[in-house]
């Protein structure tokens, strides 16, 4: 209350000032100048908000939506499984495993929902197998502890990221497309149904029958291993999903019009069935014929 | 000796025409026999009473066969024509019976094939007579008497036509199937014998499709040569649509990638059969390989300026036997020939590390022009593919 009474004292002060003014000193000139001043004070405090507005650096935080506490998971999952080989601040460890400092969250989710990582032992390259019970993508804990991980990774360094879409959404609409661009860009180590082959000193290019097309999409953005990346700028989403639907509906037994694959590598295994029955079965009949007569 | 004997016998019990005349079919058929010096020792037929139920069920059983191999066959034309044949992805509704269209015709075709061979087999077998039949064996070289005749007539038949006096003729006669024959020949040959030498330096063995004079003049020099993505659209579609995303960009690849890329002008855009034709040419494919940065790389000398920051642009023709050495392994720089397992190292200028290959890979000259497209600076510096002959090194 003590501080308010100076403040109408002035103010009390002004008014009569103001009061005054007008009768004793009018002067049309004085009445411009003062005009003049105000407005001159008003555009500079105008133009220092406007600047101040324009160059004041934006607040580097509450941007991204919160997901602290899914990182802060993702960090205890990585403790859990993953520091041994790659250490404590995504580093790597020499002879064990490399950086993982803007892999992003791509690489994660191949590797983890594969089974390639934890790895096994160090050997060629990592191999497909059953993942961990707590990191299987196929029960609820499992996918949310890969997509806690994958969130950890992903505020490490950032990278690639997985698609919005999930299963089916990811086949295109044109699956010959898909097979002409997969012809060209992954059948020299895939084969062209997805078999697989091999690479150099021990490595090899894995076949794609269990291959999911989350798990197919984020292999051609993250190049694991020894495959080289295909970006959204080299091989587009569309066509990272005409590429998948080709994939699905030739692997795995599919596309099958002959009733078998026979190894779905072409004419080697095609001829030499055709031979052997065929041959063996027209030879076996001609025997029978002759031991008949 | 025996056979001789017979075959006289037979000769000399050759019938007169009268005698023909009053012969049955049956003895007609018997003499032939005789002739040849077969003797019929049994012909018991399968069904010597006619109209038995036997009889009756063996011809059911046969034209069983063949009904039922008319069925399939009639099955096979209606499924032919009337089964959904159509490509179905197998998520999409009607892919099961689009599955079976193949094993369909084929099991139709197949099985009414078979069943006709079955049915002559087993009309063969329950309706041909049971029959015995010997036939004299004849040993030994021919009648003195028929080889000396016979040798006779040829030599005087070729006599009788002059031949052997009219060397005229025998000459021109030659000449003209000679020049026949080189015809016939040509005309067999001649579209698999063509000449690489042809053009000299510009020959095929030496230049690709990359060369600059491949395009069209563009005030002193020639145009520009973009590096070109193969994305599966047809010439005609790219001429439609434009040319977005067809030529590369140095953005356009990440860190440790791999793009196969062809020659593009844009001339090309006025012809679709062009656009599609590059992709097929079998020396212009090229590896654009990017690297990781900070890789440790050693430059070939004379090639030093061939790549553009961490790309790297080398033929995908192998070195050893021309095939596509596509096979790049991004964590170890090695590029992986399918065929003969020659290894070559991205990092080393393509230089061969393993296999059968002798020669570095060919290193395409490469940069960007002010648009930002990758271009070609120019042709390959040596023959791409395999060696032979005239190549020096």
């Amino acid at each position: 209350m003590t501080t308010t009474t100076p403040r109408r004292h002035t103010a009390a002060l002004r008014s009569r000032i103001a009061a005054r003014a007008p009768q004793s000193l009018r002067t049309s000139s004085k009445l411009r100048r003062r005009i003049a001043g105000a407005l001159a004070l008003s555009l500079a405090l105008l133009s220092a908000g406007v600047l101040y507005t324009a160059f004041a650096p934006r607040p580097q935080i509450a941007i991204a939506q919160d997901d602290s506490q899914l990182v802060a998971q993702g960090q205890q999952v990585f403790n859990n499984h993953c520091i041994s080989c790659h250490g404590a601040n995504l580093q790597g460890v020499t002879d064990r495993g490399p950086s993982l400092i803007g892999v992003g969250s791509a690489a994660t989710y191949f590797q983890v929902a594969t089974g390639r990582m934890p790895l096994a032992r160090q050997e060629a390259q990592a191999i497909r197998k059953a993942p961990l019970h707590d990191l299987d993508p196929k029960t609820g804990d499992g996918a949310r502890n890969i997509d806690a991980l994958s969130a950890f990774v992903q505020a490490n360094g950032g990278g690639p990221t997985p698609p919005l879409e999930k299963g089916e959404a990811l086949r295109g609409s044109d699956p010959a497309r898909g097979g002409q661009l997969f012809r060209l860009n992954c059948a020299s180590c895939h084969n062209f149904t997805g078999r697989g082959g091999a690479l150099s000193s021990g490595k090899f290019a894995p076949h794609l029958d269990e291959s999911t097309e989350e798990q197919i999409y984020t292999a051609m953005l993250s190049g694991p291993q020894n495959m080289p990346h295909f970006s959204d700028r080299q091989v587009s989403p569309e066509e990272k999903k005409d590429i998948i639907a080709y994939v699905t509906s030739v692997t795995d037994g599919n596309n099958n019009p002959g009733g078998h694959p026979l190894g779905g590598f072409g004419p080697v295994s095609e001829g030499l069935i055709a031979f052997l029955v065929g041959i063996g079965a027209m030879v076996g009949i001609a025997v029978w014929l002759g031991a008949k007569a | 000796m025996s056979g001789e004997t017979s075959a006289s016998e037979s000769r000399s019990r050759r019938p007169t025409e009268a005698e023909m005349e009053d012969m049955t079919p049956d003895q007609l058929a018997t003499l032939a026999a005789e002739l040849d010096d077969v003797v019929v020792v049994q012909n018991l037929p399968k069904f010597p009473v006619a109209g038995t139920r036997a009889e009756k069920r063996a011809e059911r059983a046969v034209a069983g066969w063949f009904l039922l191999s008319g069925l399939f066959a009639a099955v096979f034309v209606v499924a032919y024509i009337a089964w959904p044949y159509e490509y179905k992805a197998p998520s999409e509704p009607g892919y099961q019976m689009y599955a079976l269209y193949t094993p369909v015709i084929g099991a139709t075709f197949g099985l009414s094939v078979l069943l006709l061979g079955i049915g002559v087999i087993a009309y063969v077998k329950k309706f041909f007579p049971d029959e015995v039949s010997v036939q004299q064996r004849h040993d030994g070289r021919s009648d003195e008497v028929d080889r000396r005749t016979v040798l006779a007539q040829l030599a005087k038949a070729g006599q009788d036509t002059t031949i052997a006096r009219r060397g005229l003729i025998k000459r021109s006669l030659g000449l003209a199937s000679g020049v026949f024959g080189l015809g016939v020949g040509a005309l067999a040959l001649g579209g698999l014998i063509r000449n690489p030498w042809e053009g000299g330096k510009h020959a095929a063995l030496w230049v690709t499709g990359w060369a600059p004079d491949h395009g069209e003049k563009v005030g002193t020099g020639y145009e520009k040569v973009y590096l070109r993505r193969d994305t599966g659209a047809l010439g005609e579609e790219i001429i439609e649509k434009g040319i977005d995303g067809i030529r590369v960009r140095p953005e356009d690849l990440d860190a440790a990638s791999m793009e196969t890329v062809f020659p593009f002008r844009m001339s090309d855009l006025k012809d679709p059969k062009k656009l599609d034709h590059v992709l097929k040419e079998s020396d212009t494919p090229v590896m654009l390989i990017r690297l990781r940065p900070g890789e440790q790389v050693t430059l070939r000398s004379g090639q030093e300026d061939f790549h553009y920051g961490d790309y790297y642009a080398f033929s995908k023709v192998c070195t050893h036997l021309g095939c596509p050495t596509s096979l790049y392994e991004a964590q170890t720089n090695r590029i992986l020939c399918p065929c003969h397992q020659s290894q070559f190292l991205a990092t080393e200028y393509a230089k061969p590390i393993f296999g059968p290959a002798t020669r570095s890979l060919p290193e395409l000259p490469i940069t960007v022009d002010d648009e930002g497209y990758f271009v070609a600076r120019g042709d390959f510096n040596e023959a791409v593919g395999p060696g032979f002959w005239e190549r020096k090194s």
